[in-house]
């Protein structure tokens, strides 16, 4: 077709008559923008992630008979019945990608809210450009502490970070202690970006108060072709535990480099990320009896609720996978998102932080062992307390806090 | 840490079979370059189908990766050779702009292939499970030799030597020889230009789908594995010297021992530091790299 001024009129004025109905559809319909890595060496996590959001964005939707906020009837009451729609960017794992994508979502898809994001590296841009636009985020499953404390208003997260969840490790420690278990050194393992230094930071000054001695603290660099010196240096140190946090791919590296040279730890406990993720215990589960890893989810909680059991369920036939660390969290900040909109009664930024700021939902109804989900003043949620699992004949089973724990930690591993 | 001479001699032979995989990896690339002067971006992409197609061959049809080695680079070498035929000879045929349209057509290539690679493979990371070599440790003095690594080692001196008879010894390496001196003049003389081009791409993705076969055995596998190792490949290349085979397996070697000995005395994070100032320090005295002769 030509491009005439007469097409020209004729398109504006098309336009022009049905803006007010775009406007009046727009109402009925909620955006939120869901930023994870769809491509680069984390895409699965994404993957993963979408298929999760899509689980409770159904139980949002739909009507489902679940004691989870908004599972009753269809959409939003609060908005009329209005349904959420959600659009996924792909960050790659960059924060300068995170940034601009964050900023597309929110000037181009005019996305209300946004939820991201796995890397904490990238939540650190993504939610720096949510505050400048006042557009609330919740950072579902990033866990370094440092992102809370950055006096962000519009910063919410529901999960634990990874100084509660190193404190649950320390905790275990001194009882595993009290019963007579030899734990005196540490080595830390741990990837360079924010996650890994964060948690090393956090499990340095944890082992300094409760006098636990660092044998060694090992900083690698992530997705390495090899990590044959890190693993000799780990060796060499032999600690009584040894603590990696890192991701997939230098998970899996970690563990198949350890049988190769020989390294047997007699405890490995694991800040989760690669280390609750099924592509690791598919490639090298069989080196991993008796590893610990900590965690806000656990299936054993289908026994107590339910629902647990069949959200699960819901989430397997998409995805193939049971739900994990990340994939729980990732649902329960959708639906802790959500619950505030409908609140909110409003897509504004400002109303919805409002919201936010007065949620309080309890425990039972989310599908994590948390006492509730209540932010504190820098939108961290202080009452979600962690659990530890132990990996055991193929599956995960809770051992710690004794009362979520369904059995005694098997110490030393093997 | 406690440096000992056993810790020492454990980095240095870890590095070195290390080293000598890198080289294997970056043989191809330099073959490659020193044929027609053109720089294959999809290298590291030619690595990870190789490492899929020796996790598929393992996993439907339980071929063990030493196995299937032979397969996988065979299918690499007719696999490089279309690429050739498809891509790169319209490529350099550019009239305008010929350096930049190499670029970006094997470039593109990478790209389109990481991308048909997470479509239909996932993302997912998969991994050989079991192998006839896979977490075997020889124990030498308390040394550790990884078996896969060292069986990769072999395969690289081996394919080495044969990649070096095969050009010195052969017609078709003689041939390529000659037609990486003077593509012009071969014609003359009745050698197909293209014919010889193809072959070398060929081998050169053969040489490297025999690295992603074995590393297959003892590293994880999904879309984007290729870059970290196809960007130490370049380096490899570069340091070892532009279109010089023996170059760029020496570099490797060296890439190898560099990056351990860098671990054992900075923090391991800062260990690829070592090899960009090496390789920096190379190109500083001699831009041509170290067995460089143009």
């Amino acid at each position: 077709m030509n491009i005439t001024r007469r097409n020209v009129l004729l398109g504006a004025t098309a336009a022009a008559a049905l803006g007010p109905i775009a406007a009046r559809a727009q109402t009925s319909e909620v955006v939120i923008g869901v930023i994870y890595p769809f491509s680069g060496a984390s895409a699965q996590m994404g993957v993963d992630a979408q298929k999760s959001f899509e689980t409770a964005l159904d139980i949002i939707n739909k009507n489902h008979d679940f004691d989870l906020p908004l599972a009753k009837g269809e959409g939003l009451p609060g908005l009329g019945g209005a349904k959420i729609r959600l659009v996924f960017a792909d960050h790659q794992a960059d924060p300068q990608k995170g940034r601009a994508e964050t900023e597309r979502l929110i000037t181009q898809e005019k996305v209300c809210a946004v939820i991201g994001t796995y890397q904490s590296a990238v939540a650190v841009t993504v939610s720096q450009i949510c505050e400048r636009y006042q557009i609330p985020f919740i950072s579902a499953d990033n866990s370094s502490p440092s992102l809370h404390r950055r006096g962000l208003k519009f910063y919410f997260r529901a999960a634990p970070h990874d100084e509660m969840f190193s404190a649950a490790m320390f905790n275990f420690f001194d009882a595993m202690k009290k019963k007579g278990a030899k734990i005196d050194t540490l080595s830390l393992f741990h990837e360079d970006t924010i996650f890994g230094t964060d948690s090393a930071n956090t499990q340095l000054k944890l082992a300094a108060d409760r006098g636990y001695k660092i044998a060694t603290d090992i900083k690698y660099r992530s997705n390495s072709p090899s990590l044959s010196a890190e693993v000799q240096q780990l060796k060499t140190a032999n600690a009584d535990v040894l603590m990696p946090s890192s991701y997939t791919t230098d998970g899996i590296l970690l563990v198949k480099t350890m049988a190769e040279l020989g390294y047997k730890p007699n405890a490995i406990v694991a800040q989760d990320a690669g280390f609750s993720e099924k592509a690791l215990y598919d490639a090298v589960g069989d080196k991993l009896e008796g590893v610990i890893s900590r965690g806000s989810f656990s299936l054993d909680l289908a026994a107590k609720r339910p629902m647990v059991g069949k959200v699960n369920a819901m989430f397997k036939e998409k995805s193939g996978k049971d739900f994990n660390d990340l994939t729980s969290r990732q649902f329960m900040g959708l639906l802790v998102m959500a619950e505030a909109i409908n609140r909110a009664k409003s897509t504004d930024g400002e109303k919805i932080r409002e919201a936010l700021v007065a949620t309080d939902i309890p425990g039972e109804q989310t599908i994590m062992p948390w006492k509730r989900v209540k932010f504190d003043e820098m939108g961290q949620n202080n009452d979600a307390d962690p659990v530890l699992l132990q990996y055991i004949g193929g599956k995960f089973v809770t051992i710690f806090p004794p009362q979520a724990a369904i059995a005694e930690a098997v110490w030393p591993m093997k | 840490m406690p440096v000992t001479a056993e810790t020492i001699i454990q980095s240095l032979a870890s590095g070195l079979l290390m080293g000598l995989l890198y080289g294997l990896i970056a043989v191809g690339l330099a073959l490659i370059f020193g044929l027609m002067d053109v720089v294959n971006f999809a290298h590291g992409e030619f690595l990870m189908i190789a490492m899929y197609a020796t996790f598929f061959l393992f996993a439907f049809f339980a071929i063990d990766p030493l196995l299937s080695a032979p397969l996988v680079a065979a299918a690499l070498f007719v696999f490089g050779a279309v690429v050739y035929l498809l891509i790169v000879r319209f490529a350099v045929r550019a009239k305008a702009n010929a350096g930049m349209v190499q670029i970006f057509s094997t470039f593109g290539l990478a790209i389109v292939m990481r991308g048909l690679a997470q479509y239909f493979f996932t993302p997912d990371y998969r991994s050989v499970t079991h192998s006839w070599l896979g977490g075997k440790t020889v124990s030498v003095a308390g040394i550790f030799l990884p078996v896969p690594q060292l069986v990769g080692a072999l395969v690289a001196i081996a394919a080495f030597g044969g990649l070096y008879l095969f050009i010195n010894r052969t017609d078709f390496g003689r041939a390529l020889e000659a037609t990486r001196e003077d593509a012009g003049a071969v014609a003359l003389v009745g050698i197909d230009k293209n014919k010889v081009f193809a072959l070398g791409w060929g081998l050169g993705a053969a040489l490297v789908g025999l690295s992603g076969a074995i590393m297959a055995i003892f590293f994880y596998v999904y879309p984007d594995v290729g870059a970290s190792f196809a960007l130490i490949a370049y380096v490899t290349v570069a340091l070892g010297g532009f279109g010089s085979v023996f170059g760029a397996f020496a570099g490797g070697i060296i890439v190898g021992l560099v990056e351990a000995t860098t671990a054992l005395l900075l923090p391991p994070s800062l260990k690829a530091v070592g090899i960009y100032a090496v390789y920096l320090l190379v190109v500083f005295v001699r831009p041509r790299g170290l067995f460089g002769s143009m």
